[in-house]
């Protein structure tokens, strides 16, 4: 569009977002033709077979945990939390990477969203799935849950206690899905559409069609879909910082050593980004190979998503960093024996130490260019950040539990057998539920990717254009 | 509009709206050095208090101006690149603020009650000794005006240099702007985060918040975004800053403006929330002696001053894109940072007596400003007022024609 030349290299150069020689017609045949299609790639039955057995293990934990109660996990005094709000606060971190995507950047009019931004919102959702099982089955009876965790005016007016983060995270999560699912589905709307002209069995356009609700592609349509989108986006932002922040609060509102802390909220959001980038990095890596995406999700995208994933990694060692010197500098006994015993002499330093490795040494690579463009190196970054912020949240939690005011109630923290095959089980449900998306719903946004190509572009006058 | 902007008409330098702003800032400025000299000798015992809070507000959007030169240089876009000069210009007073230093400096022990000898009798005190003496103090301070001198002079001298190599080969030369910034944002975002411990939080040696930092890295972006909305307002009346500062530019700084607002407040409100809840006898007297008393009503004027009303106006898009209206928010929001600023550091250190806020406090904003102020013009009116042969200039400001 510019005359401008851009030397080799150089970041301010505009990039074109997709390999060039794309058209209308090659993006929707590609996109479509992975769901109209006989040949699901052998990996893909793979990576199902992994998640479903997983699953199943799920399953398993969860009816033992049923008949059984919470006693099956490791979880004791004073460590009355443990693999549950890790696993919790782990997964809805993991989901903020699709809400800033498809919300943030689109108010930021950043292009290079649109290759990821459908999977990566549909990662959101599962991951809030996979969050939400966590505290549900925590309270041992799941079934009764709604009973306790929602308000409602009842006949013993009993309420639940609003000064309680808990509580608030209960509206924060519940908001963040239902906002979610509906973003979600609204963008899927149109590509649903074209799944229906596609489709050469009439059930399979019949579904299609019921699900894309009517959609003709009327300039009218078209309207009012763009500020359904715009509308939703500005929704969305603030729950960006909202969930988090809340999930930030039921630690921090505490007066635990290790808890309690003013920098938690910010601390926190950063880390969800972060983990989140990296989570669509491991997702969208194996994807783009086999699915042979490569002339939509550049190798730009890549750089773009590592770069993110540096300066918000920077901001939690940021966090870290205020956490030594504050805990130090505040001159109060508790605090200064939370900081020997997390990094030092306590029997979780290992643990400590290990977070620092994952989320601050080796993510350094991510300053050389070099380094941000080659796929196996991100893709080791990525599973050592995905590490580093589970081990993060399990310093926060367990170190700050298992040593208390009173050296009488230390014990220590073993997770058992059924904490293990809770956490990996829902890493089996999270894999299926990609894996289903990504066999029969669009996973980039056809209509959006379009709207790239410089067909879509009005011919512009030269560059003295004027307004 | 025309997109063809000539080197002549690029270098051309508004020297009389300059001289304009700077006679402005000379004579409000001067009002209050005068009420200022006044409370040199009525007010003794609050004099440097007062200062200290005239200085910091300084400081603030001197440092502000800082992290922003080098998060555009590593963003690029059009409103670093109108802005860039402007961040320059205020960059080199930091000389100036670190002679200014001198007075806290030297009355250290009046200000700072960990300075005093007896204050080693305080056991809470004793325990931070390591940090809180004042060899490591001044050490300090000397380190962290090595280390912004050093990164502001060296991109402004970058960037005054590129004025004069007319024939810039664009890239890797340019490249340098980056590799400095990059690493400098973080040694800038932990020098300012221990400078706001050691001058302000340690006022109250026994209190402590860990996002004590972060919300005056946020408050400095905040005061550095007004200011230059003001700057730019007014450089925008006459050419060549009437053809580059459009309507967009000024859209683009007022988000920028409203989204530093939002975070201000998120800061704050995050703050209140843990502390208040946990209501430990260490931390919640912060809130307690500002919610009552001669504090109260700060408070109040905080909230709806550098929050509500900024963000009321800013959520306009007509007014973020109006010149003249967009000035007069940021002012107003520049006006607010006094408070705020006001309203952190005076309470640390005023127990009893007349611990309200004092019109001395306000006095020693605008005389440290008519120190600061000349300064900064005669910097601005040095050099071009855009950074003419910046090889992504032309390309940024093209886009205008979309």
């Amino acid at each position: 569009m510019h005359n401008t030349s851009f030397p080799e290299g150089d970041f301010r150069a505009p990039v074109p977002v997709l390999t060039p020689g794309q058209g209308y017609r090659s993006i929707t045949d590609k996109l479509t033709g992975l769901v109209f299609t006989a040949n699901t790639p052998r990996a893909w039955f793979a990576f199902v077979g992994v998640g479903f057995s997983l699953l199943m293990c799920l399953l398993m934990a969860l009816t033992w945990l049923l008949l059984k109660g919470i006693g099956i996990w490791g979880n004791n005094i004073p460590v009355g939390w443990a693999f549950d709000i890790i696993n919790f606060v782990w997964w809805i971190g993991i989901g903020h990477a699709g809400t800033l995507i498809s919300a943030v950047l689109l108010l930021f009019k950043q292009d290079w969203r649109m290759s990821i931004s459908r999977s990566a919102e549909a990662m959101t959702i599962f991951a809030v799935v996979c969050a939400a099982i966590f505290p549900i089955f925590h309270t041992g009876r799941p079934w009764l849950a709604i009973y306790w965790l929602l308000p409602y005016p009842n006949t013993m007016l009993l309420w639940p206690n609003f000064r309680s983060p808990l509580i608030w995270d209960v509206f924060a999560v519940s908001t963040y899905a239902t906002v979610s699912i509906v973003f979600w589905y609204t963008g899927l709307i149109p590509d649903l559409a074209t799944f229906r002209d596609r489709a050469k069995n009439k059930i399979v356009a019949r579904v299609y069609g019921i699900l894309a609700l009517g959609w003709r592609g009327s300039a009218k349509h078209w309207y009012r879909y763009e500020n359904a989108s715009l509308l939703l986006a500005g929704l969305s932002t603030p729950l960006v910082l909202s969930v988090h922040t809340v999930v930030s609060f039921d630690f921090a509102v505490a007066v635990l050593p290790g808890w309690h802390a003013t920098i938690f909220p910010p601390y926190f959001v950063a880390g969800a980004v972060y983990a989140g980038f990296a989570m669509v990095l491991t997702l969208l890596i194996p994807l783009r190979k086999m699915y042979g995406l490569q002339d939509l999700i550049t190798m730009h995208h890549i750089e773009n998503m590592a770069k993110v994933m540096l300066v918000t990694g920077l901001i939690v060692v940021y966090g870290y960093a205020c956490e030594l010197f504050f805990g130090w500098y505040s001159g109060n006994t508790y605090e200064r024996f939370m900081l020997i015993n997390r990094t030092w002499r306590g029997p979780y330093a290992w643990a400590y130490w290990m977070l620092l490795l994952c989320n601050f040494i080796v993510p350094q690579l991510m300053w050389s260019k070099r380094f941000r463009r080659n796929i196996p190196v991100v893709f080791f970054v990525c599973m050592f950040v995905n590490v580093g912020m589970w081990l993060e949240r399990f310093v926060i939690i367990v170190t700050s539990l298992h040593r208390d005011f009173i050296p009488s109630s230390w014990q220590m923290y073993y997770p058992t057998r059924w904490d293990f095959l809770t956490f990996f089980g829902t890493i089996g449900l999270f894999l299926t539920l990609m894996f289903l998306f990504v066999r029969v719903l669009p996973m980039l946004a056809i209509f959006e990717l379009k709207t790239l190509l410089p067909e879509a572009k009005p011919k512009a006058s030269g560059d003295g254009g004027s307004h | 509009m025309s997109q063809h902007f000539d080197d002549a008409s690029l270098q051309s330098r508004p020297t009389d709206v300059i001289r304009r702003m700077s006679n402005k800032g000379l004579i409000l400025g001067g009002i209050g050095a005068l009420v200022t000299a006044m409370g040199y000798f009525t007010q003794n015992e609050t004099f440097f208090q007062s200062y200290l809070i005239g200085y910091m507000y300084w400081m603030y959007i001197t440092l502000g101006c800082l992290g922003l030169l080098m998060v555009q240089h590593l963003s690029g876009g059009a409103w670093g690149l109108v802005s860039r000069r402007v961040f320059e210009a205020a960059v080199r007073t930091l000389p100036v603020m670190a002679v200014l230093f001198l007075p806290i400096a030297l009355n250290a022990t009046h200000l700072y009650e960990w300075a005093r000898p007896e204050a080693l009798a305080d056991k809470m005190i004793q325990t931070k000794a390591a940090y809180l003496n004042l060899k490591f103090f001044y050490f300090r301070a000397a380190l962290y005006f090595v280390i912004w001198i050093a990164l502001g002079f060296t991109l402004a001298g970058w960037s005054a240099k590129q004025d004069v190599d007319a024939a810039v080969i664009p890239g890797p030369e340019d490249r340098k702007f980056r590799m400095v910034s990059g690493p400098g944002l973080g040694l800038y975002i932990l020098s300012i985060t221990f400078m706001s411990v050691d001058w302000m939080m340690s006022l109250d040696p026994h209190w402590t918040s860990t996002i004590f930092g972060v919300l005056f890295i946020g408050g400095a972006g905040l005061s550095a975004l007004a200011f230059n909305v003001v700057v730019l307002s007014s450089l925008a009346e006459t050419k060549p800053m009437s053809e580059l500062v459009t309507k967009d530019r000024f859209h683009d700084l007022g988000k920028l403006m409203y989204a530093f607002v939002m975070l201000w407040a998120y800061f704050s409100v995050s703050q209140l929330i843990i502390v208040w809840s946990g209501n430990l006898p260490e931390e919640i007297p912060f809130y307690l002696r500002r919610f009552s008393g001669p504090w109260g009503w700060v408070s109040v004027a905080v909230l709806i001053g550098h929050f509500a009303i900024p963000f009321a106006f800013l959520l306009s898009q007509r007014i973020k894109r109006h010149r003249k209206l967009a000035a007069r928010v940021a002012l107003f929001i520049l006006a607010m940072r006094a408070v705020e600023i006001a309203w952190m550091i005076a309470p640390m250190v005023r127990h009893e007596g007349h611990n309200g806020p004092n019109v001395f406090d306000f006095a020693a904003v605008l005389a440290i400003g008519v120190v600061w102020l000349p300064m900064f013009f005669s910097n601005l009116g040095a050099r071009a007022v855009v950074p003419v042969h910046d090889p992504y200039l032309k390309e940024a400001l093209s886009h205008d024609a979309h």
